[in-house]
């Protein structure tokens, strides 16, 4: 019995770190220095009436210790509105918006990230860097989606992070190392789904250029697609500063 | 055709650079109603129209160039009836033609250098700045105004967590009070004609300075100011007799300002403070909470005063006038093109409370419509409730390109 016990648990210890190697690995694939993209956001409510949106977004540094711009470029009341984030390994990201009419930058109130950015389906939590070791891991075996080989895997937040998650089912494909939905779930009602596809080898890196995000509650969804998408570009770090939020405009 | 080359280079040289051209700007068409008249102003239905455009351009990526103008007119005679351009906005009616903007922008590294016509804004919380002090008003509608620029060299250096800024403003700017003969000065009846007979504008520059430091979990800044209060201070001479009129005279007084303002993000809330001593004369508070929750934004705080010296009456100061309050904003996100808003303050005392309901609807990819109520109820003696018969409802309409 206590051989079944310790072979139980030796099991388990193995499992989860198999898992969490296999974020790892997602992650190790998909780090880069810098990154750059123009996204067109196309918000559909429950009665498929359509709002486009389009931002810049730009980021130094990886997973947990980046640093981020994201500037809208259209429509145009929102154009020059840009957001910085700081992304803390730690703790809840750090966040300033800045807004042309005001010409002033305002911190963010972060406590409650469920809120979801400008309109759009994306949740202020969404658009943060997530690092593998913010979350606890569990596999939940293999399911295959849109005919792909996957694993689908638990996450769920330590306790340093605040999230509004209670906990995630991740899809990562098994010959890519890469994610290809993620299910946000609060108890056992599911909050979000994103699904990611389009999936472009970009200087090495398996990327979904389309991303879909569904607000299960309000049944509406974002569908983002990414353009001029760049890896590891010459970027400076006085860039992603709160100057750099003034001189954007 | 020939002589035209140029001209025709130089428009088309931003669409050539499509990349470092940027702008945009706005149509608006607004109406106010006023269900009650004013002693001094019988007009219950106000339009004004107003044309934005803001333009950037960026030859080099440490070069840039800001310009931004306005066009305006209205129903009211708040907007001046000469079709001239005004550069420097110091005027007491609102230009109809008017540069908002033209500075030259330089940075390289942490630094940052811009001069021309700019603005330049201070300060974390979001009701009322009492550090604010480069920011003139356009106060002729004292509760819904607008800011003005400054003539001003600014020097900004950001080195990891730490900014100063340094500026000078060789040049004052006013805020623009409200008008005698209109409702939003809330005089009383009176026989005898008041007339506004302005004043000589100060001829000093003004200096100020902020540090600003993001440490692990909290923000804060320090804030110095030796310059012109860019509210005014009325004065009239002694009548000796019976006056057939009163002239009211401007007055700018100086201003040595010392600041401070914190932003702290707690687990519940995001405290946010601000403070400053005002010539050692009064020192203006505000504390204030705010948090997301869900499409909920709210807002809650008290701004205060602390009286050191007694000053004159008729200073013309919505900034002390908001001051002794409970002030809130709790606005909420319905879709992605309707929102609604609500913000309040009321006096301590409860002798003064200003109430305003927005709703706002997108209307496709350019359109926006804006309805609001504003409710303003109080004693004629407190600085809110003296606006008492301006409650007012609003409709707008904006075209943004």
């Amino acid at each position: 019995m206590n051989k079944l016990i310790t072979l139980l648990l030796v099991t388990t210890a193995l499992h989860a770190q198999d898992v969490r190697g296999i974020i790892e690995e997602v992650q190790r694939r998909s780090h880069t220095d810098s990154q750059r993209y123009e996204g067109t956001l196309q918000v559909i409510d429950n009665k498929e009436r359509v709002t486009t949106k389009r931002w810049t977004y730009q980021r130094i540094g990886s997973f947990g210790e980046s640093k981020a711009v994201l500037k809208f470029i259209e429509p145009a009341e929102v154009k020059g509105i840009a957001l910085l984030i700081f992304n803390q390994k730690d703790r809840s990201s750090d966040q300033w918006m800045w807004t042309p009419s005001l010409q002033r930058d305002r911190r963010i109130a972060m406590q409650d990230r469920s809120t979801r950015f400008f309109g759009t389906d994306f949740s202020f939590e969404d658009l943060e860097e997530r690092d593998v070791d913010q979350f606890d891991y569990k596999l939940l075996g293999e399911e295959p989606l849109n005919g792909q080989a996957c694993w689908k895997i638990e996450s769920r937040p330590r306790k340093t992070k605040s999230s509004q998650y209670t906990h995630s089912h991740v899809w990562v494909r098994k010959d890519i190392y890469a994610f290809v939905q993620i299910e946000g779930f609060k108890n056992q009602t599911l909050v979000r789904r994103i699904q990611y596809s389009n999936f472009e080898k970009i200087k090495n890196i398996w990327t979904a250029k389309k991303f879909e995000v569904l607000d299960a509650a309000r049944k509406s969804r974002t569908v983002m697609q990414l353009e001029k998408l760049e890896y590891n570009i010459p970027t400076k770090q006085e860039d992603f500063t709160l100057q750099s939020l003034r001189r954007s405009e | 055709m020939k002589s035209c080359l140029p001209f025709a280079l130089f428009l088309c040289g931003p669409l050539l650079t499509a990349q470092t051209f940027s702008q945009r700007g706005y149509l608006e068409l607004r109406t106010s109603l006023y269900p009650q008249t004013a002693p001094n102003d019988s007009g219950q239905i106000i339009g004004e129209a107003q044309l934005r455009w803001d333009v950037s351009w960026q030859p080099k990526p440490s070069l840039k160039f800001y310009g931004s103008l306005d066009a305006r007119t209205d129903t009211h005679q708040q907007v001046q009836r000469e079709a001239s351009f005004d550069w420097q906005d110091r005027t007491t009616r609102r230009p109809a033609f008017s540069l908002r903007r033209a500075s030259i922008q330089w940075h390289r590294g942490g630094l940052t250098l811009e001069a021309g016509k700019q603005f330049i804004r201070w300060g974390k919380a979001d009701i009322l700045n009492p550090t604010d002090r480069f920011a003139p008003r356009d106060y002729l509608n004292v509760i819904d105004n607008d800011f003005l620029a400054v003539i001003a060299a600014r020097s900004t250096y950001e080195r990891k967590n730490d900014t100063v800024d340094l500026v000078y403003a060789p040049r004052f700017t006013p805020s623009r009070t409200p008008l005698l003969n209109q409702r939003w000065s809330a005089l009383p009846v009176s026989p005898i004609p008041i007339i506004d007979r302005g004043g000589p504008i100060p001829g000093r520059g003004q200096f100020g300075a902020r540090w600003n430091h993001i440490g692990k979990g909290y923000e804060v800044s320090a804030v110095f100011y030796d310059g012109i209060h860019h509210l005014p201070n009325f004065t009239t001479p002694l009548y000796f007799t019976v006056p057939t009129r009163i002239d009211l005279f401007r007055q700018y007084p100086t201003l040595r300002l010392y600041g401070a303002d914190a932003a702290i993000p707690l687990r519940w809330f995001t405290l946010k403070g601000e403070a400053a001593s005002f010539n050692n004369n009064y020192v203006i508070y505000v504390a204030q909470l705010e948090r997301l929750v869900g499409e909920w934004t709210f807002v809650g705080g008290y701004a205060g005063e602390a009286l050191i010296e007694k000053t004159n009456r008729l200073d013309f100061a919505p900034d002390r006038g908001f001051a002794k309050s409970f002030l809130g904003r709790a606005a909420y996100t319905i879709d992605s093109r309707r929102n609604l808003a609500l913000e309040a303050a009321i006096r301590q005392n409860g002798k003064g409370t200003w109430l305003r309901t927005e709703y706002s609807q997108q209307l496709g990819q350019h359109w926006r419509t804006t309805a609001s109520f504003t409710i303003i109820q109080g004693d004629m003696q407190d600085f809110l409730g003296q606006y008492k018969r301006n409650t007012h409802g609003l409709l707008a309409i904006r075209y943004s390109f």
